[in-house]
């Protein structure tokens, strides 16, 4: 066992933080975010050239080779900034199905694009009944001919807007909530029969509704096997868990280290409102939980790369914990700033909302809690 | 101890059940028309327009219980909306330090809901310790007028108010509570300037207001010079059970049920999930135990006690319950509580419920803090010695 990053990956971690620092002051993130595309392309060429984009691919596919742990230095920093780049959609995601479940024409034609920037991916899971579960999919494709036909409507596609290229889970055969049955497309974002509606999320970010209709696509476009996609499915879901959980373990930080900065320098009842030991305890609470987390991301990552099976359990407790504290941070972030705490001005806010969005996504702290029990 | 209504209870929600159903607003009718009628009428009830207020300014003078009747039927209809600063916080005032020049002058426009009030108590820097307030009040050498300067924060709707009543600094020479000085004044005048603060769920309600050599008339300052102070802080203890909200906490939570019912799971739905249905129902237990902690408080009111601690019992307990009700509506909303901007996404509460629930944790912040309601229960009820 060993904790220590290795020298390649702390330099990746100083060269993003040094970005974050450098790029990600609030004005300009709030001022990014509200302008199309939602983010800066100047920094998604940047981070193509630096090679952060590249870097959970294999090296045959022109990647670095890197895995899990790489990813969750970078993502841990992108928390701290609250990086608006669709790296997780387009690497994680999109990049992450394609990877693990393509053809090696499909990578060829595909990956080259996402490690360069100059192609973007996304990826569609999930649907207006389903909310978190994975394996509940109406959106249908049948065969027809030498192709396959879609139709269905997939719910909150992060960063569709801008993407190419779009991940897929459809049904192609068995019930609504069978795991035998769905398969992964890759389909084109602007093939006919596409339609995106496009909108902000809370947390300045952009997503998705996207109805399928009569969308054709050629057989060539399966990733992984026809009706065993969801293995695929649940592996680029546990990368995303894996990400989002490094991420929120980055605002998390931010949240405690702004309330301790902060409380030190409001005065009220002519102390600084740190002296007051509700104020100290509470957060010393957050500063726990924030530890609490940071650990079991450190454990269910290295699970992740040497046993994919064992760490499920783990992934979902890893996302009890920072739905919950992250949420308990967020909250109390905001109490202990009082009044300032509610305003846009501040950036704990920014964090806090994408810490509820965090728990909103994979699955909430209490739909984890079940998976983990089950 | 009886939890029987008495018959004469009983007929009295009939005739307010009787009383909102006539005046319900109709098809096409124009909402501010609507507004000023039912006021009207319910004025001609006997003063239940003004439900709160005691009998000899024109008030109903109900029992307790039929205040409770009132906030229980109130929240289940459609009343028209009303903003308690000119209402609920300043009348009181009015009424106890007021002189009658002052009663009669500004009482028939605020129960006429024709004046707008706003409330210019918290600062930058006084916000939990109000007293450390500095907005400064100058008296002219021949005492005619004061000259305001300073600025104010949080202030709810300043932006539509036509007047405010605002807390002055008089004398910064002996300790913060003394030199506070209790001034209205128009909002519209030069000198006045609002401008707002955007908060988390993304809407304007609060503001900042500066005020640069703002001339106020000696006329217009409530009771004595220095003590304003003594005068607002018995009237917190009011604003604080009003922003307890229990009777439209129980409106709220049903409204909860039925959304989450509406969250299709399988053959069943999300109120069958048992670890929602199991948090659904604590609150229910809190909110149940909430409304009689808030009953026995009206009833030693009645009795003739003066608003307690019970008052930060309610504040504490009420606004998590509101803030629990609006958390598990952002849960039920699932994915889709991440959406916002004008378009609808998802299903139709989960949009207004991540608002909701943004905005709602103010409610743990304003009208003094949670942390600050502790420390009331812990020095005034426990007797304790204040901590640090």
């Amino acid at each position: 066992m060993n904790f220590e990053l290795t020298e390649e990956q702390r330099m990746i971690q100083e060269s993003v933080e040094r970005f974050v620092n450098e790029n990600y002051e609030l004005d300009n993130r709030i001022a990014l975010s509200a302008k199309d595309p939602g983010f800066s392309t100047e920094y998604w060429q940047t981070m193509a050239e630096l090679g952060w984009l590249g870097l959970p691919f294999s090296e045959a596919d022109g990647g670095f080779g890197g895995n899990q742990i790489d990813i969750m230095v970078v993502m841990e920093q992108f928390g701290r900034g609250l990086v608006l780049e669709p790296y997780l959609a387009s690497v994680v995601m999109g990049g992450g199905a394609v990877r693990r479940g393509g053809s090696e024409a499909l990578k060829q034609e595909i990956l080259p694009g996402v490690i360069d920037g100059t192609k973007q991916l996304a990826f569609a899971y999930a649907e207006q009944q389903s909310r978190f579960d994975l394996d509940d999919v109406v959106t249908s494709a049948r065969k027809d001919g030498e192709n396959v036909v879609i139709n269905g409507h997939k719910s909150m596609v992060l960063n569709a807007e801008t993407a190419d290229h779009i991940v897929v889970s459809a049904r192609t055969s068995g019930g609504q909530v069978d795991q035998n049955g769905i398969t992964m497309f890759l389909i084109d974002a602007d093939a006919d029969g596409v339609k995106r509606e496009n909108f902000p999320t809370v947390d300045g970010l952009r997503a998705s509704e996207i109805t399928l209709t009569d969308v054709t696509v050629a057989a060539d476009r399966v990733l992984s096997e026809v009706d065993q996609g969801f293995a695929l499915l649940q592996s680029v879901a546990n990368d995303a868990m894996l990400a989002l959980g490094a991420e929120a373990v980055g605002a998390m930080e931010m949240l405690y280290k702004d309330t301790v900065a902060y409380t030190q320098e409001r005065e009220q009842f002519d102390h600084a409102i740190s002296e007051f030991q509700v104020v100290q305890h509470r957060m010393v609470d957050m500063f726990m939980e924030y530890e609490q987390c940071k650990s079991l991301l450190y454990r269910a990552t290295m699970e992740a790369v040497s046993d994919p099976v064992a760490a499920q359990r783990t992934i979902h407790g890893l996302m009890h914990l920072v739905g919950k504290n992250g949420i308990f941070i967020g909250e109390n972030a905001v109490q202990l700033h009082g009044g300032m705490g509610m305003t846009e001005e501040l950036r704990l806010g920014h964090y806090f909302k994408r810490m509820l969005v965090i728990d909103s996504m994979f699955g909430n702290a209490d739909y984890h809690l079940q998976k983990f029990a089950a | 101890m009886d939890i029987e209504l008495s018959s004469e209870d009983l007929a009295f929600r009939g005739e307010v059940k009787q009383f909102f159903k006539d005046n319900e607003i109709k098809a096409g009718e124009d909402y501010f028309a609507w507004r000023f009628g039912w006021f009207a009428k319910a004025r001609e009830k006997g003063g239940w327009d003004v439900p709160k207020w005691p009998v000899e300014f024109g008030g109903p003078g109900w029992s307790p219980t039929q205040h409770y009747i009132w906030e229980q039927e109130t929240a289940e209809a459609n009343t028209p909306f009303d903003l308690p600063f000119g209402l609920s916080m300043l009348a009181p005032i009015l009424m106890g330090y007021g002189n009658k020049e002052q009663q009669d002058r500004f009482l028939p426009d605020i129960r006429d809901r024709k004046v707008n009030w706003c409330q210019g108590y918290s600062e930058p820097g006084a916000g939990s310790d109000l007293a450390n307030l500095k907005t400064k009040a100058e008296l002219s050498e021949d005492g005619t007028y004061y000259t305001v300067n300073g600025s104010k924060m949080w202030t709810t709707v300043a932006h539509m108010a036509d007047w405010i009543f605002c807390l002055t600094r008089t004398d910064d020479s002996g300790i913060k509570q003394k030199g506070i000085t209790f001034l209205l004044f128009p909002m519209k005048q030069e000198g006045v300037e609002v401008r707002p603060i955007i908060t988390l769920g993304g809407s304007h309600t609060v503001n900042t207001v500066h005020f640069t050599d703002v001339k106020v008339p000696v006329e217009n300052r409530v009771g004595e010079e220095g003590q304003g102070w003594t005068y607002a802080k018995g009237l917190l203890q009011h604003e604080r059970t009003g922003l307890a909200g229990l009777s439209r906490s129980i409106v709220a939570l049903e409204k909860l049920k039925e959304n989450a019912r509406s969250v299709v799971r399988g053959n069943s739905n999300l109120m069958d999930d048992p670890g929602y249905k199991a948090k659904v129902a604590e609150l229910e237990i809190d909110l149940m135990a909430s409304e009689f902690t808030e009953l026995r408080s009206l009833a030693s009111a009645a009795a003739g006690a003066a608003p307690g601690p019970e008052s930060s019992i309610l504040k504490l307990k009420g606004t998590e319950i509101q803030q629990r009700i609006q958390m598990l509506t952002v849960e039920a909303g699932g994915i889709y509580s991440a959406a916002w901007g004008a378009k609808p996404v998802g299903p139709s509460f989960a949009r207004g419920g991540m608002a909701g629930y943004l905005s709602s944790r103010a409610y743990t912040i304003y009208g003094g803090a949670s942390e600050v309601q502790r420390d009331v229960i812990a020095k005034n009820v426990l007797g304790l010695k204040r901590s640090k």
